[in-house]
């Protein structure tokens, strides 16, 4: 049951992710690409296996989860969350440099 | 072995002393060719070392593998390095001066050694999680190299750059998670292990496959192949130049050098049973798909470099194509069905990798060079500078030589040995696209070099006072192409040891001594 709800939220926001990044507003792109990201993660959490009891130490080694795909997660947000700190930024830039938050205007800019 | 970590060490501690360095001119400069010398030095302490007595290992917080994180230093990781340290050190001494003074005193020397960690740790790690912990290291700095003079240019640029990569590591996250789902483990040298007896292991190839690919497209992401290859014009003109050789010298060749391991390394012993147009093992599947993309990046890359006016849109362009003939040799090694030729293919793309990586980031700083003297670097202004400046314009012909392939420069050789392996591997596919490269090699370079350095000299020539320490740096590193051409023999044989390295998966996998209980028992 739960891997199918799983699979199916999973799928949704890949397909939200994909189609923000479509877009022509930069500041859609940016969240676009967070909404992947954090898929991603969710994506490497439920590849440890979704059965079992929370990983901590003194529940000894059976019928816990595997604890390694989390800390793999754990790494996964703090670089994400760098990254899309820094892309916010880069759009407010683009928006005082350009006056405009449109792909396809800046893209005609930068073409020669 | 803690020499296996040094060069990542060097460059954090670098990194890290010039954080506190940077409002002071002299020190921060000391600091940063201090550094970049000491990488050099540890790189070819640990070189030779491994060219001694094989590939050595560090084991992460003493964790046995497979359970903690091994970096592994072979000799193709350190052919890489040394690739790397080449660059990086006339780079750091041309950024001295070529940098504007408010981006070195911000945060141009943290950063730019920042990515050498990134770019030191993707070479040595052998867990493919932390590759991709590298690689992030490697691109954030990337991201904020190319927008640190924050031009509106940039901005536009850097932020799709950003996003794209972002895609990229979620992708990467994707195949790595599935990668662990099915195999269950991290370590290259582990999945190599499984994925070429997956009976043993319990383990079920067919998804494998389909997850490697998209590591592999992450990789072609960071290469630049096409179709992977339509953000790389925009990136390496927005970018100071510096920062573009690195990029095109150094950081291209780690999504290359990405390939090579996941092919053949961790691909080396995997069947999995295919169906046509592709035939037997992962090689099977790998070899048309690389060819694919080789020829695709020759032919696009080169049409592009063609019709571009401006000298650091060609040299752009032309790096799309290059890689193309990086990647053209590793399609033949993929491809061939004998151990001598699959070597020999091997080795022309780590030798071809060298050249240019030497070779075009002389040209990128020789381009910079003209465009800060004259204001522009665009051929239809520019017209004589060889005339006006000898030395600049003889650095840019080595540089445009070597790429063509002219003895004895490193070039010739790179293209030689592509040549010898196509026809040694009876690829006459293979042939006729590295044939057709070279023809548009010498067709842009050869337009870029009567457009902007013969003839009489265009009126902003003319008044152009080259920067006297920059043509220094520029020369040396000219004078570096002509002496990998010249003294070839032991560059040869460091490559050919690289690509036996890259073949061998049983030493590779030997040198990581996992723990006795990691032997069997599948999954997680």
């Amino acid at each position: 049951m739960t891997q199918t709800v799983l699979a199916v939220v999973l799928g949704a926001l890949f397909g939200l992710g994909t189609y923000l990044v479509l877009r022509r507003d930069v500041v859609r792109v940016v969240w676009g690409v967070v909404v992947m990201s954090q898929a991603a993660n969710l994506y490497l959490v439920t590849m440890g296996g979704l059965s079992g009891s929370v990983p901590v130490l003194g529940h000894g080694a059976e019928g816990i989860t595997d604890p390694l795909v989390q800390a793999l997660v754990l790494t996964a947000i703090v670089i994400s969350f760098g990254t899309t700190a820094l892309a916010l930024v880069l759009t407010y830039r683009v928006h005082e440099g350009h006056g405009t938050i449109s792909m396809e205007d800046l893209a005609e800019e930068v073409e020669p | 072995m803690t020499l296996v970590i040094a060069p990542i060490l060097v460059a954090l501690v670098t990194a890290v002393v010039s954080l506190f360095a940077r409002p002071f001119e002299r020190l921060r400069s000391a600091v940063s060719v201090a550094g970049a010398l000491s990488y050099a030095a540890v790189v070819a302490l640990l070189a030779r070392e491994v060219l001694a007595s094989g590939p050595l290992t560090y084991q992460v917080g003493d964790w046995a593998a497979p359970f903690g994180i091994t970096l592994v230093a072979d000799a193709l990781a350190a052919f890489m390095l040394a690739l790397a340290a080449l660059v990086v050190v006339p780079v750091v001494v041309f950024g001295l001066r070529a940098i504007e003074e408010r981006a070195q005193r911000v945060a141009y020397h943290p950063l730019f050694f920042f990515m050498l960690v990134g770019i030191s740790g993707a070479f040595l790690t052998g867990d493919i999680f932390n590759l991709f912990v590298w690689f992030e290291v490697m691109l954030m700095s990337s991201y904020v190299l190319v927008v640190i003079y924050g031009t509106p240019e940039a901005t536009g640029a850097t932020l799709r750059y950003v996003a794209l990569n972002l895609v990229g590591s979620a992708l990467m996250l994707v195949s790595i998670g599935g990668l662990y789902a099915v195999t269950g483990t991290l370590n290259m040298a582990d999945l190599s292990r499984r994925l070429a007896d997956p009976a043993a292991y319990g383990v079920n190839p067919a998804p494998a496959l389909g997850l490697t690919v998209l590591l592999f497209s992450v990789f072609a992401l960071k290469a630049g192949v096409v179709p992977f290859h339509f953000w790389v014009p925009e990136v390496y003109r927005a970018a100071p130049a510096p920062v573009t050789a690195t990029l095109a010298g150094v950081v291209k060749k780690v999504g290359v050098y990405a390939m090579i391991r996941l092919v053949f390394t961790v691909l080396g012993g995997a069947a999995f049973d295919l169906s046509a147009p592709f035939s037997g093992d992962a090689w099977g599947f790998y070899g048309p798909v690389l060819f694919v993309l080789a020829v695709a990046s020759i032919v696009l890359g080169g049409v592009g470099a063609v019709g571009r006016d401006d000298l650091s849109g060609v040299l752009a362009y032309s790096s799309i194509s290059q890689v193309g003939f990086i990647v053209l040799p590793v399609a033949i090694a993929a491809g061939a069905t004998s151990t001598a030729v699959r070597t020999l293919a091997l080795t022309a793309a780590l030798v071809y990798a060298l050249n240019h990586a030497v070779a075009k980031s002389t040209l990128f700083l020789v381009t910079d060079v003209i465009e800060s003297a004259t204001g522009t670097d665009d051929l239809r202004s520019l017209g004589g500078v060889a005339g006006r400046s000898p030395i600049l314009g003889g650095a840019f012909f080595l540089g445009a030589l070597a790429l063509v392939g002219t003895p004895p420069l490193s070039g010739f050789w790179g293209k030689f040995l592509v040549f010898d392996a196509a026809v040694g591997a009876g690829a006459t596919g293979a042939l006729a696209a590295a044939l057709g490269g070279a023809l548009f090699t010498i067709a842009y370079m050869t337009r870029a070099w009567n457009r902007g350095f013969w003839g009489e000299a265009s009126p902003s020539v003319e008044e152009m006072k080259p920067d006297r320490g920059l043509v220094t740096v520029v020369a040396a590193m000219a004078l570096l192409v002509v002496v990998i051409g010249v003294g070839f023999d032991p560059v040869y044989r460091f490559a050919e040891a690289g690509a036996n390295a890259a073949l061998s998966r049983h030493d590779y996998i030997d040198a990581v001594r996992f723990a006795a209980t990691a032997g069997n028992g599948g999954g997680h």
